[in-house]
């Protein structure tokens, strides 16, 4: 946390994490935690990016695998993978991802528009890419990737 | 106007409504008792629009307080019976309380309400004794108000009041009557309702009042203690937990949980009964809609309502409120006729419709039956292929409770006229789907022109649900309990008998039904697997068809399998027997979890069947909502989440109807028709063993009893084997005496089967296990026969061998039935009668010729009474005697029987008629057709009496 009144104003913090090649990032404050419960049950004839469910105290969390998603293939569940829960609309939303990075502070002016694509993910799943001294990070548009994709059913 | 104080205000409206609540039905009742007043009620209602005048004057509500006093006015005159409540009065009392009702649910705005008409017609009926000709209420159904009063009045007052009332006027339509006693029903109500009601205010009134907070509940004040004592323990118990945890004490950690255990699951059911409600909140309301309805309709109908007192959800019984009333509109409407009508029938002018509630293995029934005209399946069916809902082959194949279910097709609606009351194309399968969200289902029986009955089973709570916890694909599932109906496992040397395939459905004969299948794997998309129950572990299955475990299978086809499986196999020796084995072994067996959705059942193939439990629901994902088949998903105990199925939507997605499961299950046992009526030919055994390689069977019709003895109690004397028994020496033999098998082995402990055989008691030794079986009548006469042996069966995949207990009596024992013989009696130069055997199963027939040919007699044969028939026919002339069967086909042995004794010509023939199992019913039908004898199949001895009593020859006859 920032702790003067007006950096907290203009500069936002970004957690990042890797998803294939690419370095993402979204507002720390929509994450809700970050764990790593790999002990998901399988939900059959789910949508193919589900990875599955898991049990976070009580509550049902729907595990999206955000490799998948982007269209990047599989997450490889073999490095450090870490769900990261976001709050959703009456619910919690897992982003299963590759590896976590670091938490960039950002000014919000600098964030500039999202490219067609980056690093083969559609550019429509960003609201901007922000460029630190020797990284490029892609802001996640957290309610497009959470949309729901209904022509990408798995029938298997 | 201002409240200054809202919770008096609150407590006005919520009091009022109460009242209001329990007005309804004791006017109704009222208007029942007619001139018969029951003065308690009245004043009940009385005293109800009393107090709701007092406080609304109180509040300052004008026309709440005006509408009450007018209602009270009128209440007070029936009280004091100067008035006769006719159902006019009652109707305008009735809407008098419709509208007060509105009033306070609108307390803000009451002043301004035009309460003018309810009123005026109150205030005529109190002047003038009469409900006003032009009744003013009609005009304006929804605006009126009535008052209720809380301080009983005092009679003075009462009668002061009506000594203004033109005398004339009274005297005209009142009529002064005796008191009779209170009518039970209406206090009962009274006072179950305010107990635990909450909410009395309906669904109806909700609806309309938007300023209504959210709804709340009302809980007894010793249910709040037991929470708050729970809640209390509680603590402690954390308390106490947090000790153990700092300490490590493993043992007193035990406790501590067990204690933690007891105390969540009281709180829980406590915390559940806060949200009990008795039904009777929305049965309540159904005296008035059939009241209404029936007086629209020209109908005179009565319901009678029971169990209202059973408790439900509170979210439930708001659900089922709207259902109910369809369900009770239609009964109104569709199911009872008109009275002319049901007199025409020669039924009562009054129909009934019972409403009844009722507790059912931890589910509530609710069942609305009429006594109507029910429900017609072929009109249904009918109306479904018109509307292009099904078509004319699928009807064609339909039992008669699937085309009354059609009724639930959505777009279906039975009125051939549209009316008011139903069938405004809200058909019955809103019904079905509110009752499906609900966790319930619903069945129809009907009986065409005697009346129909609705059954809807609903679970207690939606919360917490009872469930079937399975396996399949190395993850569990959990099947709520309201769907299952049996669990069924199969073992592997049953499969290739059970299961069966009709194209590409797989079906189990379940209890002489076929039951269609559906692979949970397939419908899944999951990669099929089976239980290793030895290794404990899931192994991926390979198996195409459950069939294909034994038979049906090409050699190539099977070849193909073994080079798979051993290719796959990493290890290099060529175990063959491998695939054979389990095919056979315990990891074979079939788990099914027969499952129901109302009017459809199916089995549905599981890897592994764990225990039931009790499961939260939660919801899924708004990702998920999308897949089909499952209800939610629940958190195991491990905290591991299993799903939970919904039956219904697997049904869908395997494309299993109830239409095209029913057809496949008609074609199939069409085709099967023929085994099954072979099967009926039973044959019941006893079977034992006398070494530890050979098993035995002998008819158990002729065993007089078994004994268990010791090897001691076997006596060697005089070269024979017996032991004590009844006072006397009963004779011991084995088998291995007369027929080639193995000896008897030597054990401490036998079993002496004892038969009755030619007056004497004879003991057959044996050894365990013994059983008593059914077989059919598929005997294998040939193949084993020797002495003492009559044939052999399979028995549960072992080789049976069917002991002649006459045979080996009589090698051992010939002196025994020398007196019998037929030399004996007709002398060896007198022609042998001829006896005509008629019996459709070779085996019996060839016993039976077997014992008659040995006694000398000829025989002939015939395999069916039609057969039969023929040669008494032709050679009626030879036989002097007929044996016959009963089961058989084309003509079985009554019919053939009645035949013969009807022909002038051969009714002489003495008929013996031979069968399985001689029921008391069988017996008198033989006797009704004529049958001289009755006897059990294999009870040579008998037979044979009966026989030489019968058959004389035919010279000595001449």
């Amino acid at each position: 946390m920032k702790p003067s009144s007006q950096s907290n104003k203009t500069m936002i913090e970004l957690a990042t994490f890797h998803v294939g090649d690419a370095l993402c990032g979204m507002d720390i404050l929509k994450v809700q935690e970050i764990n790593k419960i790999m002990e998901m049950t399988i939900v059959p004839q789910s949508p193919d990016y589900v990875q599955g469910i898991l049990n976070l105290r009580g509550q049902i969390v729907t595990i999206i695998d955000l490799g998948k998603k982007l269209g990047l293939g599989q997450t490889d569940l073999g490095s450090d993978p870490r769900n990261i829960i976001v709050n959703a609309p009456g619910e919690y939303v897992g982003l299963l991802v590759n590896k976590l990075s670091d938490v960039v502070a950002a000014e919000p002016d600098k964030i500039e528009p999202a490219p067609a694509n980056m690093s083969g993910i559609q550019g429509s799943f960003f609201t901007g890419v922000y460029k630190t001294e020797n990284k490029l990070i892609g802001v996640l548009d957290i309610k497009e990737v959470l949309r729901m994709d209904t022509e990408n059913i798995n029938r298997v | 106007m201002t409240f200054e104080d809202d919770e008096i205000l609150q407590g006005f409206i919520e009091e009022s409504l109460e009242h209001l609540a329990d007005i309804e039905n004791d006017l109704l009742a009222i208007e029942e008792g007619g001139a018969d007043i029951d003065v308690d009620l009245v004043n009940k209602v009385f005293r109800a629009a009393h107090s709701i005048k007092g406080g609304a004057g109180f509040m300052g509500l004008t026309a709440i307080q005006d509408l009450a006093h007018a209602a009270e006015n009128v209440l007070g005159l029936i009280r004091s019976e100067k008035l006769v409540p006719t159902p006019e009065i009652v109707n305008i009392l009735l809407m008098s309380s419709d509208q007060l009702q509105q009033l306070i649910e609108d307390v803000g705005n009451s002043n301004k309400a035009d309460i003018s008409p309810n009123v005026d017609a109150l205030n005529i009926i109190y002047e003038q004794g009469e409900a006003p000709k032009t009744a003013a209420a009609e005009s304006s159904p929804a605006v009126e108000e009535q008052s209720q009063e809380e301080v009983p009045i005092t009679q003075e007052h009462v009668e002061e009041e009506i000594a203004d009332a033109p005398i004339g006027a009274v005297s005209d339509e009142t009529v002064f009557k005796e008191e009779e006693p209170a009518k039970p029903e209406p206090n009962v109500e009274a006072e179950v309702i305010p107990s635990t009601v909450v909410q009395p205010a309906c669904n109806k009134a909700q609806s309309k009042t938007a300023t209504k907070t959210d709804t709340s509940i009302r809980v007894t004040v010793s249910l709040l203690d037991q929470l708050m004592n729970l809640a209390g323990e509680l603590v402690l118990s954390r308390n106490q937990l947090l000790q153990t945890i700092t300490s490590g004490d493993v043992r007193s950690a035990e406790t501590v949980g067990q204690r933690i255990d007891l105390v969540t699951s009281e709180l829980q059911e406590a915390i559940m009964l806060t949200r009990m409600q008795p039904i009777g909140n929305v049965f309540n309301k159904f005296p008035r809609v059939v009241r209404d309805l029936s007086g629209k309709l020209n109908k005179q109908i009565d319901l009678t309502i029971v169990g209202k007192d059973v408790e439900l959800d509170k979210t439930i019984i708001e659900a089922i409120n709207d259902p109910l009333t369809h369900l009770v509109r239609n009964s109104v409407d569709h199911g009872i006729e008109s009275p002319q009508e049901r007199l025409s029938k020669g039924k009562d002018a009054r129909g009934l419709i019972v409403l009844k509630a009722y507790h059912a293995a931890g589910q509530v029934v609710i069942e609305i039956s009429d006594d109507g005209k029910g429900i017609d399946g072929d009109v249904l069916a009918e109306t479904a292929i018109k509307k292009g809902l099904v078509t004319q082959e699928q009807t064609n194949v339909m039992s008669e409770k699937e085309r009354i279910n059609l009724i639930l097709l959505p777009g279906f609606s039975t009125a051939e006229k549209v009316t008011d009351v139903s069938g405004r194309g809200v058909g019955m399968d809103v019904v079905k789907t509110n009752l499906d969200q609900l966790g319930g289902s619903i069945e129809i029986e009907s009986d065409v022109g005697k009346g129909s009955t609705i059954s809807i089973k609903l679970p207690l709570t939606l919360a917490i649900i009872p469930c079937q916890i399975i396996m399949t694909g190395g993850e569990r599932y959990a099947i709520p309990q309201v769907n299952l109906e049996e669990l069924l496992r199969i073992p592997a040397s049953k499969i290739a008998e059970r299961i069966e395939k009709v194209g590409n459905a797989e079906v189990v004969r379940l209890r002489g039904n076929l039951l269609p299948l559906i692979r949970m794997s397939d419908v899944f998309d999951i990669e099929r697997t089976y239980f290793d129950p030895v290794k404990e572990v899931t192994v991926t299955d390979r198996r195409k068809n459950l069939a294909d475990r034994r038979t049906g299978r090409s050699l190539a086809e099977h070849a193909h399998d073994i080079e798979k499986n051993t290719s796959e196999d990493d290890s290099n020796d060529l175990k063959e027997k491998r695939t054979t084995d389990r095919r056979q072994g315990p990891a074979s067996a079939l788990n099914i979890v027969v499952v129901s959705t109302g009017a459809m059942k199916y089995g549905l193939i599981v890897d592994r069947l764990h225990d039931s439990e009790e499961i939260v629901i939660k919801p899924l994902g708004r990702h998920l909502q999308q897949c089909k088949g499952y209800a939610g998903a629940t958190i195991m105990g491990d905290g591991r989440i299993a799903l939970i199925l919904d039956v219904n939507s697997i049904a869908s997605m395997a494309g299993l109807t109830s239409l095209e499961g029913s057809e496949r299950a008609r074609q199939l046992s069409e085709a099967n028709k023929e085994a099954i009526t072979k099967s009926k030919d039973r044959q019941a055994l006893l079977t034992f063993s006398s070494s530890p390689q050979e098993n035995f069977g002998v008819p158990l019709n002729q065993v007089e009893r078994v004994e268990k003895i010791k090897s001691t109690d076997v006596e060697d004397v005089g070269g024979r084997r017996v032991m004590q028994y009844r006072g006397g020496s009963l004779p011991l033999i084995s088998i291995d005496e007369v027929a080639m098998v193995q000896p008897l082995d030597v054990q401490d402990n036998y079993l002496v089967i004892v038969f009755h055989l030619a007056g004497k008691d004879i003991g057959l030794l044996a050894t365990g296990p013994i059983d008593a079986v059914e077989i059919s009548s598929d005997i294998d006469d040939v193949t084993l026969k020797q002495t003492g042996i009559m044939g052999s069966a399979i028995i549960d995949g072992n080789t049976t061998m069917l002991i002649d207990i006459f045979e080996i009596v009589q090698t051992i024992n010939p002196q025994w039935f020398e007196d019998i013989t037929l030399e004996d009696r007709f002398g060896t130069e007198i022609e042998a009668p001829t006896i005509l055997i008629v019996e459709d199963s070779n085996f019996f027939r060839n016993q039976v010729k077997g014992y008659l040919e040995e006694a000398g007699f000829n025989v002939l044969e015939g395999e069916d009474g039609v057969e039969g028939w023929h040669i008494i026919e032709e050679q009626h002339d030879e036989i002097t005697l007929v044996v016959t069967d009963i089961e058989m086909p084309n003509m079985d042995g009554f019919e053939l029987t009645e035949k013969i004794k009807q022909h002038p010509e051969y009714s002489v023939l003495p008929v013996i008629a031979l069968t399985t199992l001689a029921a008391q019913e069988d017996v008198e039908r033989g006797e009704a057709v004529g049958v001289n004898e009755y006897h059990i199949k294999l009870d040579k001895e008998r037979l044979m009496e009966s026989v030489h009593k019968y058959a004389q020859p035919k010279k000595a006859t001449h």
